[in-house]
């Protein structure tokens, strides 16, 4: 690992990526751990917004992001994306719409294709960290929330009285 | 790297040892990636045309490395040796190893040694195989520090790399 | 450093290490990049400028350049990144590549590599061989030679930006299947065996590096390395000397999942847009060096007038 491979061309992930994999304890050895983040991806790409555990999240969001900008780079007739594509998304469904719906959607994103929250732990309980990983553009209410039209953070306080003063300037030229 | 050995005779109370269901006990013993050093007994290849040596490898009893004249028991490039051919004690010089050397220094496929006797005078008349350069300076420095003429070796040399 | 700033900084690092070193601007592709797929589907948009900045020249690297000059793209491990470092030896080796000629070659091509050396007797030295591996980045790059002389085989392995090399001269220019031809040290001598004096064999200009699909043929066992396990493609004859044992020992030990595994590939390479970026920096002094080399060999290759007599 001492020198770059220059076989295979990928763009630049846009999300934080571990210099290291995790190893996501499996039974089936690092197989399963691929079929458990095969899952993952393809359970994304149906919902496109999913609750899961931070960690496996975190791995699974590597490979999708790395899965839809292959896609738009190759398109859909490029026999290796396709084997990928075949690979990574367990029901076939979802191979015509990451390169139907997907492709076009995130064509000209200059940001990731996936944003990753994290969700209240249950405690007491099994006390993982928890996240939430979805696709941006889904059809879903924004989990973010919107402070802009809040009239009580001090940006709305200051704009709103700003907007009273010219008003008010404004009023004597309206009178008259 | 540590190799795992499986024993299933009489168990031995060893502190690195531990049980594994079927009752066999594994015990770990350090190990090293294959380092192709010469040390003792290590086998090596005659590459002068001396009668002893060519006997030898002829036979498929290749000389054995009895003694390295080292400080540390690694043979290098030019180190003198002890080595046992045909039931006889002969010295040598490391003339090419198979260990990975530095960068510009040839590495040989085979661990080549030419037999000298106790002054340095070579047994051989000829090496047929191609020798590295830096012998020159190294059995040069090799003659200053002892009292043997170890550069006699070189004037047999028929080839550099 | 006291030990409480040296902790701190221990704990830091491995934490600054997980971003991926961003150089270059978050925007899509602007200029292109010469796109060798034409797979690409034709409703793909051509690539759209984000920035409306006007652009007077922008250099266009050639698709080629990561293979001719792989040294440039740092060691993809991210714990040993420092853009800083790399900077400066890039400029060290295009520093380097103005007083010497290293010219293109690849894992399979013939080199003769004449280089400096205090013991020799006329103070250089000369070694022909076939390049089995190219190796390490930066001002560390190497590369392996081997060749068999008087029935002797032997490998010498070279630092491309020694100051001690003096000439490096490719006899011939060819890629093989494979990425590394350490096979070569249990293949039957011929492989690896070449003439001190062969000439240069000269290729057409433009042309792209030929493929040499040689299968060698291999000594039997005992071999060096478990050649079965690691899917050779330039290897004839490796079924003629593998027993039930050791095929079924490869088959458990294979990795086919590998292949799919994009973060793998992803964390053992550098992306385009980095690489692009390493190459603009780098490309108008290559590709003066390079005019330098094409004119230079047309001068060569111009017949001098024969002296009648």
């Amino acid at each position: 690992m001492n020198q770059a491979d220059v076989t295979k061309l990928m763009s630049q992930l846009r999300i934080a990526v571990r210099p290291n994999k995790r190893n996501l304890k499996n039974a089936d050895g690092p197989e399963g751990r691929l079929l458990k983040l095969r899952k993952t991806v393809t359970a994304l790409v149906k919902h496109e917004r999913i609750e899961l555990f931070y960690n496996r999240a975190d791995e699974a969001r590597g490979y999708a992001e790395l899965l839809i900008s292959n896609a738009i780079r190759h398109g859909d007739r490029h026999k290796a994306t396709m084997e990928l594509a075949d690979y990574w998304l367990l029901e076939k469904q979802l191979v015509h719409k990451l390169f139907r719906v997907l492709v076009p959607r995130y064509e000209n994103y200059s940001v990731s294709y996936t944003r990753m929250y994290k969700a209240p732990r249950d405690y007491p309980g099994i006390y993982y960290r928890q996240s939430v990983l979805e696709l941006r553009g889904n059809p879903y209410p924004s989990l973010l929330t919107d402070h802009s039209q809040n009239r009580s953070l001090l940006h709305n306080v200051l704009l709103d009285e700003a907007r009273k003063e010219f008003r008010r300037q404004k009023l004597p030229e309206l009178v008259i | 790297m540590a190799l795992r050995i499986l024993k299933t005779l009489r168990p031995v109370a060893h502190p690195l040892a531990t049980t594994l269901a079927g009752g066999q006990r594994q015990e770990f013993i350090h190990t090293t990636p294959a380092c192709c050093e010469i040390r003792k007994l290590a086998r090596l290849r005659v590459v002068d045309n001396s009668d002893l040596g060519k006997r030898a490898m002829a036979e498929g009893r290749p000389p054995r490395c009895i003694h390295v004249y080292n400080k540390r028991g690694v043979g290098l490039i030019g180190d003198k040796v002890l080595v046992a051919i045909k039931g006889q004690m002969k010295k040598g010089i490391l003339v090419g190893l198979k260990q990975n050397q530095k960068p510009k220094q040839p590495k040989f496929d085979s661990n080549n040694l030419v037999l000298i006797d106790d002054n340095g005078s070579p047994l051989g008349t000829r090496i047929h195989v191609p020798i590295p350069t830096i012998l020159r300076t190294i059995l040069k420095e090799k003659t200053l520090a002892k009292g043997a003429d170890y550069t006699k070796v070189l004037a047999i040399a028929s080839r550099y790399v | 450093m006291n030990l409480s700033t040296r902790v701190m900084l221990n704990r830091l690092a491995p934490q600054c290490a997980y971003k991926r070193i961003v150089t270059f601007s978050t925007k899509t592709a602007e200029h292109a990049v010469e796109n060798q797929e034409e797979s690409k589907k034709g409703v793909a948009p051509a690539p759209t400028p984000s920035s409306p900045a006007p652009v007077t020249r922008k250099p266009i690297i050639p698709a080629n350049y990561r293979f001719v000059y792989p040294e440039f793209l740092p060691d993809p491990k991210v714990e040993w990144r420092n853009p800083i470092r790399e900077k400066l030896e890039r400029l060290d080796m295009l520093e380097r590549r103005k007083q010497i000629d290293l010219p293109e070659f690849y894992v399979g091509s013939v080199l003769a590599v004449t280089s400096s050396d205090p013991h020799a007797a006329g103070k250089t030295s000369r070694f022909v061989g076939i390049c089995i591996n190219r190796d390490r980045c930066g001002l560390r790059a190497r590369f392996v030679l081997r060749n068999v002389i008087d029935h002797q085989g032997m490998e010498v392995v070279y630092e491309l930006y020694d100051p001690t090399i003096q000439k490096v001269e490719v006899l011939r220019l060819e890629k093989r299947l494979d990425d590394s031809l350490f096979y070569l040290r249990d293949a039957l001598p011929e492989y690896s065996t070449f003439d001190e004096n062969m000439e240069a064999e000269p290729l057409e200009e433009g042309a792209s590096v030929p493929v040499n699909d040689i299968k060698v043929v291999l000594r039997p066992r005992p071999w060096l390395e478990r050649w079965e396990r690691q899917n050779l493609r330039g290897v004839a004859n490796i079924d003629e000397y593998l027993k039930d044992k050791h095929r079924l020992s490869a088959a458990k030990v294979q990795k086919p999942w590998e292949k799919y595994d994009m973060m793998k590939d992803y964390r053992s390479s550098i992306p385009e847009e980095e690489q692009t970026e390493i190459f603009a920096e780098v490309h108008t002094d290559l590709h003066t060096l390079e005019l330098q080399r094409k004119r230079n060999k047309r001068k060569r290759t111009f017949v001098k007038p024969k002296q009648l007599a």
